[in-house]
This record gives structure tokens, sequence and C-alpha cells, in this order.
């Protein structure tokens, strides 16, 4: 809608103006390229982890954000991505990566599936659905504990030699860089992986495709009307949102190296739509600083209270959520951009002027 | 606007790389004074050579002056948190080592402990995190006492290939017994194989022709139950003529399950699960049925079996530790010991009978063990200390139980049981201890 205009606009800026566009994002880029020297190896790989659930929220925020179409079933969709990662790798001996392919293609076809109510069904009763697959997943993966595991957890391993004798061994992600310890080899493949899905939904939602999913979301009936095959959309935006989900859970699975039910319970699907909506639905990087706010809550912050303070982490950041929705109802972007609208009409300039705002 | 907002948003990143910096760098001083030491243990026997098994080992990583930083994980939360009295009983010990002027090691010092705790819940999927964040950033020298089959588990690959040691798993899980492929891990517990052996060798003795009912926990725990319960009978007269997992995550209870066995015509019932379930099964025994109970060893405390509503009277456990809360064991020296140190050390007197936390202790103890016996205080001296104990013992570990063990050859520290009745909240000894001295992996079924 307005991005053309923007960039209009930005052409016309002068140098000063471009800098002071461009500079922030370059001094991202080294923060995170500086980032995995910085830390042990446990960090570096919780970075991974919060990469991974920075994905998912990606790809639910195309779907809730969006689309308009709430899911609480997010974390099944991510555990979805994550088994078949590892049951492919563990059982059919598939390469790393192409399990991540095919995880995300399982994925987009169960994302239709669960998405097939959405035609009918609306807002709270949509959200009751998903919560539903949500709350059935991690049984599931009891019940048919033959093939995942079960309770015991689903070891990802490959036949590797180990002490003069070919076992099967963790799967690890070999650095081929000398110099790159193997968690910092994976954290620049995560976060080249991650900074893909995030330009790609960027793109999409700068295209015809993204303007027909917001007018879907913001009138079914004047989209219909403007020759929008909406019920096409609706389904199409799940199932391409559970493919997101589960390829943030097929790193995750990579991430890991072994899989428990526990990981992928309802509060997983709930900690992904925090990591939407603390971070700013309908923003692109809204989902990311989201999912890094998560992570920092409970795998830093709450590591360093005591003991006994830990079981309350839900607690806690239920009541920090409540504040964060009372103080900045849009999450931090819409928080960001209203302090900037607040500023810019103290200026006395026009407020809101770019209201599609992608950050 | 939109730069704007991207500075913002840059500023909070670099906000949370700064906050995250707090946390401890790459190549900082968190593994304390880690140096690179040679193999530590010289004696061409040695089990582990770190200089062949290890890149990058830090043998004395955690050692600093005289205080060697150990680390353990337990469930402090959770449906697990009984265990946490496990743990009680570890850092009493400690304390009360502490207090006495330190663990006395080879090098002539005495050595100050300084446990730190993680709770992972009893939750695999927690447990790398916090190991991880022991190693790595408190930079302990070891872990132990760690709570939990799965959990202990979840890490062990990530702790041999790094030369950790994990002493006193607290669990006897048969994998533990693979110390070929897993030299870092030893057990502080007896294998579960090594315990249902010992059920099948008294039922032979006692009802050679028993109709076995077994509830076991669907987990690594009590699926090595089975197997070796399974392998026991085979060639015997014993037969299992019902059987029912149980998944102690799901959130139910075992009652279900406990009808359905007592109409199996089983005359043994053999209980395999841990934590409260274990309790709450004999409880939910009907009347109507009155078989042979056999109980897991994790479940013969006195805290645990005060939950069994009464239900605790006549039933049957292999014992190979002392029982604080027993009057015939409350005279002997270790008991007295483990009592009045204990309670020094802040152990209240429901801890002290309870019959957990003296397991625990028993593990501090096995520590102490290793690092006095090994040639140098470096880890892998102290896991070659523990892979060659001559007729050594610890804890609470019943006089007549020998504890010997030798690398991969014999992994078990601890291999022998008495077999037990409950009688009015005593023990009373059905069958004397047997010490079944290297054959612990031989029982294990598959």
């Amino acid at each position: 809608m307005s991005g053309a205009v923007s960039a209009e606009q930005s052409a016309q800026r002068g140098p000063r103006e471009w800098a002071l566009k461009v500079g922030p994002w370059i001094l991202l880029f080294v923060i995170l390229a500086v980032l995995p020297f910085q830390f042990p190896s446990f960090r570096v790989e919780q970075f991974c982890f919060w990469m991974t659930l920075a994905i998912a929220a990606c790809g639910l925020n195309l779907l809730t954000g969006y689309n308009g179409q709430i899911s609480v079933g997010h974390g099944a969709l991510f555990g979805i991505g994550a088994y078949t990662t590892g049951i492919l790798i563990t059982e059919f001996g598939v390469p790393l990566f192409g399990a991540t392919v095919a995880a995300a293609v399982v994925c987009f076809f169960v994302g239709i599936l669960v998405g097939l109510p959405a035609l009918r069904i609306k807002g709270l009763y949509l959200a009751l659905v998903t919560l539903a697959v949500a709350t059935l997943f991690p049984l599931l993966l009891e019940q048919f504990s033959a093939i995942t595991g079960g309770s015991g957890g689903l070891q990802i391993t490959s036949p590797q030699m180990y002490r003069g004798e070919m076992r099967e061994r963790p799967i690890r992600l070999e650095s081929p860089i000398a110099g790159l310890a193997n968690d910092q080899w994976k954290y620049f493949l995560f976060l080249a992986i991650t900074v893909v899905i995030f330009v790609l939904s960027r793109n999409l939602i700068k295209s015809r495709v993204g303007r027909s999913l917001v007018a879907v979301r913001d009138n079914e009936i004047a989209a219909e009307s403007s020759g929008i095959p909406v019920s096409k959309v609706k389904i199409l935006t799940f199932g391409l949102s559970a493919a997101i989900a589960g390829i943030g859970g097929s790193l995750f699975a990579l991430d890991q190296g072994q899989l428990y039910p526990s990981s992928f319970t309802i509060v997983l699907s709930i900690y992904i739509l925090v990591a939407v909506v603390v971070g700013g639905a309908s923003s692109i990087i809204g989902p990311a600083i989201g999912a890094v706010f998560y992570g920092l809550f409970s795998d830093v912050i709450i590591q360093q209270m005591p003991d006994r303070i830990q079981p309350a982490r839900a607690v806690i950041l239920g009541v920090l959520l409540i504040l964060l929705m009372l103080l900045a109802p849009g999450g931090v972007v819409g928080g960001v951009r209203s302090l900037q609208a607040n500023f810019a009409s103290r200026k006395g300039g026009s407020p809101g002027s770019d209201p599609d705002l992608i950050m | 606007m939109k730069k704007a907002s991207v500075q913002v948003s840059a500023a909070l990143l670099l906000g949370f790389a700064l906050i995250g910096g707090a946390c401890g760098g790459r190549d900082d001083s968190s593994s304390g004074d880690s140096t690179t030491t040679t193999a530590g243990d010289s004696t061409e026997t040695a089990f582990i050579d770190p200089a062949a098994d290890c890149t990058d080992y830090k043998g004395t990583q955690g050692v600093t002056g005289d205080t060697i930083k150990i680390g353990t994980v337990r469930p402090e939360s959770g449906s697990y948190a009984i265990y946490d009295n496990v743990t009680k009983g570890l850092e009493a010990y400690f304390k009360s080592a502490n207090a006495a002027g330190g663990l006395p090691a080879a090098d002539g010092k005495k050595y100050q402990v300084e446990l730190i705790k993680k709770n992972d819940e009893y939750d695999p999927a927690k447990t790398p995190a916090l190991v991880k964040q022991l190693v790595e950033q408190d930079g302990v020298f070891a872990l132990v006492g760690n709570i939990g089959t799965e959990t202990n588990k979840s890490v062990r690959d990530y702790l041999n290939e790094n030369c950790v040691p994990n002493i006193a798993l607290a669990t006897g899980s048969t994998q533990w017994g693979d110390a070929n492929a897993y030299p870092w891990y030893i057990s502080g517990l007896p294998s579960y194989a090594t315990e249902a052996n010992a059920w099948v060798s008294y039922l032979e003795e006692v009802n050679p022709t028993a109709k076995i009912a077994l509830l076991y926990q669907d987990d690594d725990f009590g699926q090595s139950y089975k197997a070796a319960i399974e392998k026991a009978i085979e060639g015997t007269k014993i037969t299992l003529v019902a059987e029912e997992g149980f998944n102690p995550l799901a959130g139910s209870t075992t009652e279900a399950s406990v009808t359905k066995l007592s109409q199996s015509g089983a005359d043994t019932f053999i209980v395999g699960v841990g934590g409260t379930a274990c309790p709450l099964t004999l409880s939910f025994v009907p009347a109507t049925w009155t078989p042979m109970t056999m109980i897991s060893v994790t479940c013969g405390s006195k805290t645990a079996l005060s939950l069994a509503g009464g239900k605790d009277q006549g039933v049957y456990m292999a014992q190979p530790t002392l029982d604080p809360a027993d009057p015939a064991d409350q005279s002997n020296p270790k008991v007295v010991e483990f009592a009045t140190q204990g309670a020094a050390a802040g152990l209240d007197e429901s801890a002290i009978q309870g019959g957990i936390a003296s397991v625990g202790w028993g593990f501090g103890s096995m520590f102490a063990v290793g690092l006095k016996n090994a040639t140098t205080v470096d880890r892998a001296a102290v896991m070659n200390a523990l892979y060659s104990l001559k007729d050594s013992t610890f804890g609470l570990i019943r006089d007549e139980v020998t504890v010997n063990t030798d690398g991969a050859k014999d992994p078990w520290a601890i291999e022998g049981f008495r077999i037990v009745q409950r009688e009015n909240g005593a023990w009373v000894e059905k069958a004397p201890v047997t010490n079944e001295e290297g054959k612990s992996n031989s029982f294990a079924g598959k």
C-alpha cells in the first residue's frame, strides 16, 4: 500500500536520512554477528532456540496478525515439524536439511487440514479448534510411543564412529570452518534461515497476495466483492503459516538433537502467541522481538532468580503481559509507533503518516 | 517514522545484548582456573585416559584453591519434588564435611565443597540447558547425585564428550552399565535389573510357580524392571500373567491399572513405579486381592510408604541400604553418623528418618570416596578411582553388601540386596544379602 510511496519518499531524502535509516540495521547485524563469540556455547544454543521460536511466531503472525485468524495450535505444528525431522533423520537417514524441507511440506498439509474448519468458524471458535490440536498433540506423542519414543523422548541420531565402533550417535551440525565452533556455525546457519524467512514474509506481505490477506482480515465481504477468493486465501494462509512453524520446529529438532513431548504442550503454543502479541502483531519484525523477549525472560532472567521463584514463572510472565497490554496494547512495535506518533504530533508533523509500517 | 523505529529496535537489541553480556563470555573466566592437564591417573591400567578420549580436556575445572564446585540437577517442584529430599541429603553431607574442615584428597589438602543446585522439574527437555549452564557458566568440577533416568540420559552424550564426571546418578537404569561408551557416568544406585533379579530369585525360593502381575512405569525406569523380570523368569515356572504400563507424566493415577491387575488371577504383584505413584498404588489395592507385593526400592522409604494409607504392611522389597527409620538399623555406626552429623547440618528428624535424604547423603559420600582415592585432584583421576573400588563402602550401604568396581567389566558399585518384609513400620529380613559382583549387566533384559 504505502510501500511504493515510502520508497519514493526515501529516494528523495538526503544522505543523512539514508544513513539514519540504514545505520541501525548495520548496527543490528554487527551485534548479531558478534553475539556468538561473546557467550558460552549453551547460551548460543539458546539463541538458536529463540530463532526457531521467532520463525514459528513469524508464521503465526502471517495468520493472526495479517489474516485475522487466531491459532492457539502453532506449538503442535512446531512439534510436528520437529518430530517429522527427528523421525526422518533417525529412521530413514534423510539428510538434515532435507528433513527440514520435508517437515515444511508435511506441516503445510497439516495446516490446511487444521485450517479447513476456519472456513466455517471464526474468532474464538476457531481458537478453540486449534486449542484442541495443541492439547491433543503431546498425548498423541505418548500414544504412539513406538514411533515418537513417548515420554522417554526421541533421540535424533545417525550412525557415527565413536570409540572405535559404529554407534547411533546424536546428530550434530559440524562446522566446516576452522575457528568456528559447532554451536557458532549452527547460530549463523539458523540466523541466515531466519533472516531469509522474515525477508520472504515481508515481501509476501508487501505483494498483491499480502494485500489480499489483509483485505480478508479487515472485511471478508468487501474482499470477496473485490474478487479475492476468500476461502482459498484463508486455507492457503493457514497452510503457509503452518509450514513456517514447521520449519521453526525442524530447526528446533536440529538444535536440540532430542525431542520430548513436554516441549510441545499447550504452553508452547501460548508462548508463540505471546511472542507475536508482545512483539506486535501485524508488523514483520514484531514476532522476532517478542521471541527474543520471551527467550530473555525464560532462559536468562528467570534463571537468575532464586530456585524458589522459578516455578512461578508463568505467574510472573502473566503479570508482565497484563502490564504490557495495558501500557502498549500494540506490543513493542505498537508502543514504539505510538511514541513516535506522539513525538511527531508534538513537533507539529502529521502523526501516523505511515500506518502500514512494516518495521 | 520508519528510521526512528528501526533505531529503537536496534537500541532494544543492543540492550538485550548487554543484558546477556552480563551473563558471561565465551573465553572469560567462567570456567574457573581450568587448565588443560594430561592424564589424571598415571597407572597403565587406568580406565579413562583423557589424553586419548578428550579434546580440550579441563581436568581441574571447578577447583580453585581449596574449593571444589559441584553441580546437581533435581526436581525441586513438580510431581517428583519428593526427590528434592535426596538433594537435601547431598547438601547436608557436603555441609557436614565442610564444617569438619573439608573433604580429604590425595594431595593432602582438604577441600570445601560448593554445591550449585538447579531445578529441572524431572523434565528431560529442561535438563540439557541447566547442565550446560553448570558446566560452561558456573564451571563445576563434576555433577553429583543428578536425579532421574531420562534427565540424565538427555545429557549423557554432552557430558561424556566434554569429559565431565557425572557421579552417583540417582537412577539405576541398566543403561549406566555401558561404561565402555560412557565412562564419565557412574550410578549411585544398584541396577534396576539386579533388583528385579533379586525379586525373582526370592520368588523362586518361596513360590516357584508364582503368577506375576506387573505394574511398570512406562519409561526407561519401569521398562528396565519389565525387561529384567522377563529375562529372569526364563526357564522357571514363574509366569508374567498381566502387565500394565503407567505414564507418570499423563497426570492420571494407577487406580484403573491396579483394578485390572487385581482381576488377573495373579498371586504376586510387582510395583515397578516410583514417586508418590508407588505408595498410592498400594492404597488402591482392593481388599479382595491379597497378593505377595514387591515394591521398587525407590519406594521403600518411610516418607514414601507413609502415603500408602496403611497398605504398606506386609509388602516385600529388595534392600541394599540401611534404613534410618528401622529400629534394627538405628544402632549401626553408619546410621548413627548420618543421624548426628545430618542433624548438625540442618536435616530435621523427618528428613533423617524419611529414608530419602539418606540416599543423597550416600551420593555425597560416594564422591568423597572418589576424591579421596584419586591419585590427583582431577576429573579423570576421580572417575578412575570410582571405577576401581576395592572392598569399599559409602553412605548407608549395608555392611554385608560388597562394593567393588572394575571399569567396564564391573561398572556397578552396589550389587547386593537382601529381601525384607514390612511389619509395623520396620523391616524383617526374609533372605540375607546376596552379592552379585560384576553380574549386574547380565541381568538386563532387552
